[in-house]
């Protein structure tokens, strides 16, 4: 006996939804965050902007 | 006995052993919280705040979650290969090695046995433990797909799979240690090279045992109990690739300021940025899976579990990254919010979609309905408030702290010492106890209405023999 | 996208595999091969069997989980805590012990920062000093003893350098001791910096002077403060009487700005400076206070 009791295939879900498109929002969300990611890694990379976290601090100090 | 109801014993076994150790987790979680606010609860030499907390912590990660994984997980491979378990005693095996592992681990945290890596706290003979159960369930999973009947690997399988293998990797490397006897070890790895390799695996940890296979209950039985498709097939595959490609890149984030090397912290804060979209992407497509008929939030009671599940796992999302940012990071680091944040994860993304998960499995694996769907709301409506009084209170807390420590008189000086800021907070830790027994009656709600629902499958099963 | 994908689950492992792996290798695995990971202060010194074995008992007793041992490099952190912390301090933690939560304080520059007599009396019962503490009484280490054998192990695996009178005086010492000693030698690789001093100290003269109720309000910080180590009415305790005419183990008077200034920047010999914590205002008046206690005795 190895019938199985669940009466549903999770498998047609799968085949009718495929064509749908992906939402707007979540796409500018996807990519924008891809932009924002390039440039805080331009900003705060000790090796590009010269940024670091202890020339932060001695500036926070300073004052 | 056939070999389906075979391995669903052993499906039940892993979900009755996590529900177990739930409430074992649970009753130190009190404990704990006591603690915060009233030190006479310490009793030592075992059962200090520094002891318990860990057993907190493992026996809620590793006991109720990892066991309710492995049960659930093996249920959905044998409906999605529509084949039962290859290697059925084995299966078994793993069972009780499990439940042996888990208890000799609270055992030996209680006595102070303790590597002091958050999550992977247990000393090296348990964690090979640990990884030999990992391998019996992978071989398990993995033999069972391949032998299997139907063609398309469903999406719960991907995050099946590659919690399998991020875990494997994970578990590994961060525990690679010298022993110096039986008890004791030492990592292999010192200073910020260990803080960055515990990092790396902590919040993995988090990614792919508090996130990945929890989604993979979600994307299963989120359509097979409202009958709706999930909304965008499309959707689920980037996000899926998205989000495990990126969730490595991210531990840094729990090491902001400290001496790690800024370029990685800066990296790992972008990654974390990024995956808010990934994270989302779930989300959305559980939003529009219902959207599809909304009235089922009120006409089927699991619907709610689920989608409440699912916004905690979004606010979790936004939350998480949100706390990486520097300037946020500044504020918040080491203080009560973490633990807010750790809470809605656990008590809200974590246990609400298991919990809805075994209603569905329990009832199915005897070919019965629920005992009571009215207790099901109680459950429902307990778990939601307490969770939401935990994280509110914790935020308020954390908040209220960071300020505190960084606040300065006029002429530059300190305004609070450390004491005044730490009585500040027990109020607020008294009414986390609060929240937290509220949580706890929920859960006993949800304990009685799985052990009657048994006890009315059983019957029924002994009537039809 | 590729559907052959799904169908092929040996295929979708590997895949899944490196793109995990990718991840994995530029943040964690790469950096494991480069200088930045592996630096040591030149003046830091490995452990003492001792200090191992306090730091054995940290790690046991899971004190990580109320205190972190990192100072971020923040302006106000700086001035609660001490120097912000340094990559080269933690070569010989296997592993490192910064911790994630604060519900007690840093410890990265607790190491001198009190006299050994205030953390035995402040682990048998912190509530002695601050009523309202939530850290557990740990005197109960004072009746475990310490194991050479073990401990001749944990040297030899962390790769410390040992001397056989060491090990052979380990029997006498408690556990207790040993936290103690782990204690006083967190943080001080790193020089104590002058802490932060807010405004150098303009007066010499106490401006408070001719303030009726300063001595009052001083006493009141004091009582929160400062009696734990000094005594009531400041005749002493873990810290030197105040009342007498001798300061710093000398004889005769100092000025007023001179017992400013100990308060402020505290001393190499156990008394904690307090210019990060305790405005001027505060400061004078508990000067105000000292003077006052002095009168009454004299
Ligand atoms: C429940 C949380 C908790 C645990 C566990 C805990 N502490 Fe504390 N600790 C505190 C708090 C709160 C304070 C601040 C109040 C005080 O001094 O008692 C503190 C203060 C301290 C101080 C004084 C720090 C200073 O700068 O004044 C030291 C040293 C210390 N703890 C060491 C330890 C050690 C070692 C352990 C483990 C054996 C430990 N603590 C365990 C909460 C904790
Ligand atoms: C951890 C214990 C401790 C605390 C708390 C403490 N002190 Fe001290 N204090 C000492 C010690 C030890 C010395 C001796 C230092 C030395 O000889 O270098 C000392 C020395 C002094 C001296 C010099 C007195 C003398 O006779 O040599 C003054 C003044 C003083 N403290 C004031 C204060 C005030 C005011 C406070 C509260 C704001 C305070 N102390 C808090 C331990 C403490
Ligand atoms: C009655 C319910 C619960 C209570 C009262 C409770 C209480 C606590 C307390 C007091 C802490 C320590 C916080 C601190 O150090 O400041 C904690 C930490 C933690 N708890 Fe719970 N808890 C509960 C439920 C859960 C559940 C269900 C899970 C997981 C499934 C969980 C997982 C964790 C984790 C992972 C941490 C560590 C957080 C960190 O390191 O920041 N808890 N909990
Ligand atoms: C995209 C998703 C997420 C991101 C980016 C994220 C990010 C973070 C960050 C930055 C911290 C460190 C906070 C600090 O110490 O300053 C943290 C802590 C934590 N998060 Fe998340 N989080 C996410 C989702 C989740 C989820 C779903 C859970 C589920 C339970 C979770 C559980 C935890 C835990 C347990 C900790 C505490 C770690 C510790 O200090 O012991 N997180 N998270």
């Amino acid at each position: 006996m190895t019938e199985d009791f669940d009466s549903t295939n999770i498998e047609d879900f799968e085949a009718k939804d495929t064509a749908r498109k992906l939402p707007i929002g979540w796409l500018i969300l996807f990519w924008g965050l891809i932009l924002w990611g390039i440039y805080y890694f331009v900003m705060y990379s000790p090796s590009i902007s010269g940024w670091t976290q202890e020339k932060a601090y001695h500036e926070s100090v300073k004052k | 006995m056939n070999d389906y109801q075979y391995d669903h014993q052993t499906v039940k076994g892993f979900i009755v052993s996590s529900i177990f150790w739930g409430v074992v987790g649970i009753l130190i979680g009190l404990w704990i919280s006591v603690q915060m606010w009233k030190p006479e609860f310490n009793v030592p030499p075992f059962f200090t705040f520094g002891r318990l907390r860990v057993v907190h912590t493992n026996s809620l990660a590793f006991g109720l979650g990892i066991g309710a994984i492995f049960g659930i997980s093996y249920y959905i491979a044998m409906r999605l290969t529509k084949r039962p378990l290859v290697f059925p005693k084995l299966a078994r095996f793993h069972l009780y090695l499990f439940n042996a592992a888990i208890a000799l681990a609270a055992l030996s945290l209680f006595a102070g046995m303790n590597q002091t890596l958050e999550y992977a706290e247990l000393e090296w003979p348990l964690d090979i433990g640990v990884v030999i159960l990992w391998v019996i369930f992978a071989v398990n999973i993995f033999g069972t797909i391949i032998k299997r009947k139907d063609e398309q690997m469903y999406i719960s399988l991907w995050y099946i799979i590659a919690t399998v293998i991020a875990v494997a990797v994970l578990y590994i490397v961060n525990n690679l240690a010298v022993p110096a006897s039986l008890t004791k070890s030492y990592s292999l790895f010192a200073g910020v090279n260990s803080a960055n390799v515990q990092w790396w695996y902590g919040h993995n940890a988090v990614g792919f045992v508090f996130t990945t296979p929890i989604l993979a209950m979600f994307y299963y039985f989120l359509p097979k109990s409202t009958g709706l498709p999930i909304y965008s097939h499309r959707l689920s595959i980037i996000a899926f690739w998205s989000l495990v490609f990126a969730y490595l890149w991210t531990g840094a984030h729990h090491l902001v300021y400290t001496p790690l090397p800024d370029w990685i912290q800066t990296l790992a804060i972008v990654f974390t940025l990024f995956l808010i979209a990934p994270s989302w992407g779930s989300v959305i497509n559980g939003y529009y899976t219902v959207g599809t008929d909304w009235n089922k939030m009120q006409t089927h009671y699991l619907t709610k579990f689920f989608i409440l599940g699912i916004t905690f796992y979004g606010l979790q999302t936004v939350q998480g990254p949100t706390q990486a940012i520097r300037v946020v990071s500044q504020l918040i680091h080491y203080t009560d919010w973490v633990p807010g944040h750790v809470h809605m994860g656990t008590m809200g993304w974590v246990t609400m979609t298991t919990a809805a998960s075994i209603y569905y499995i329990i009832p199915k694996i005897y070919g019965t309905e629920i005992y009571s769907i009215k207790a099901a709301n109680v459950h429902f409506w307990l778990v939601l408030i307490g969770q939401l009084m935990f994280s509110i209170t914790m935020w308020i807390t954390g908040i209220q702290q960071g300020a505190l420590w960084k606040a300065t008189n006029a002429d530059g000086s300190l305004k609070y010492t450390f004491m005044e800021g730490l009585v500040k907070n027990y109020p607020f830790w008294q009414l986390r106890t609060v929240a937290g027994v509220i949580f706890t009656v929920g859960m006993l709600f949800f304990i009685y209405n799985i052990s009657m629902t048994i006890r009315k499958g059983k019957a029924l099963a002994a009537s039809r023999a | 996208m590729a559907g052959e994908l799904y169908r092929r689950p040996i295929m979708f492992a590997v895949v899944a595999t490196v793109v995990i792996l990718i991840g994995t290798i530029v943040t964690m695995f790469f950096p494991m091969f480069t200088e930045g990971m592996h630096p040591r202060l030149e003046n830091l010194k490995p452990y003492t069997a001792l200090q191992l074995a306090g730091k054995d008992i940290y790690m046991r007793e899971g004190c990580n989980n109320c205190h972190t041992q990192t100072v971020r490099p923040l302006r106000t952190e700086v001035m609660r805590y001490g120097e912000y912390s340094k990559a080269g301090e933690f070569a010989f933690d296997r592993p490192f012990l910064w911790g994630s939560k604060r519900t007690g304080p840093d410890l990265a520059r607790i190491g001198g920062k009190y006299p050994d007599a205030w953390h035995y009396k402040h682990f048998e019962n912190p509530q002695a000093f601050f009523a309202q503490s939530n850290m557990p009484k740990y005197g109960w280490l004072q009746s475990g003893k310490l194991d050479p054998a073990a401990m001749e192990a944990h040297m030899k695996v962390n790769g410390f350098p040992y001397t056989q009178e060491e090990m052979a005086d380990l029997p006498s010492k408690t556990e207790l001791d040993a936290l103690v000693a782990y204690m006083q030698v967190i943080g001080t690789g790193v020089k104590k910096a002058v802490p932060v001093t807010v405004a150098a100290m303009a007066e010499e003269k106490n401006p408070l002077a001719g303030d009726p109720n300063a001595h009052e309000r001083g006493e009141k910080v004091y009582e929160k403060e400062c009696e734990a180590c000094h005594g009531d009415d400041g005749r002493g305790g873990i810290g030197p009487r105040l009342t007498d005419d001798i300061w710093l183990n000398k004889e005769g008077d100092i000025s007023d700005g001179r017992i400013y200034e100990i308060i402020a920047n505290g001393t190499a010999n156990g008394m904690p400076p307090y210019a990060g914590q305790l405005d001027k205002d505060k400061i004078w008046s508990l000067v105000s206070y000292i003077r006052h206690e002095q009168h009454k005795t004299k």
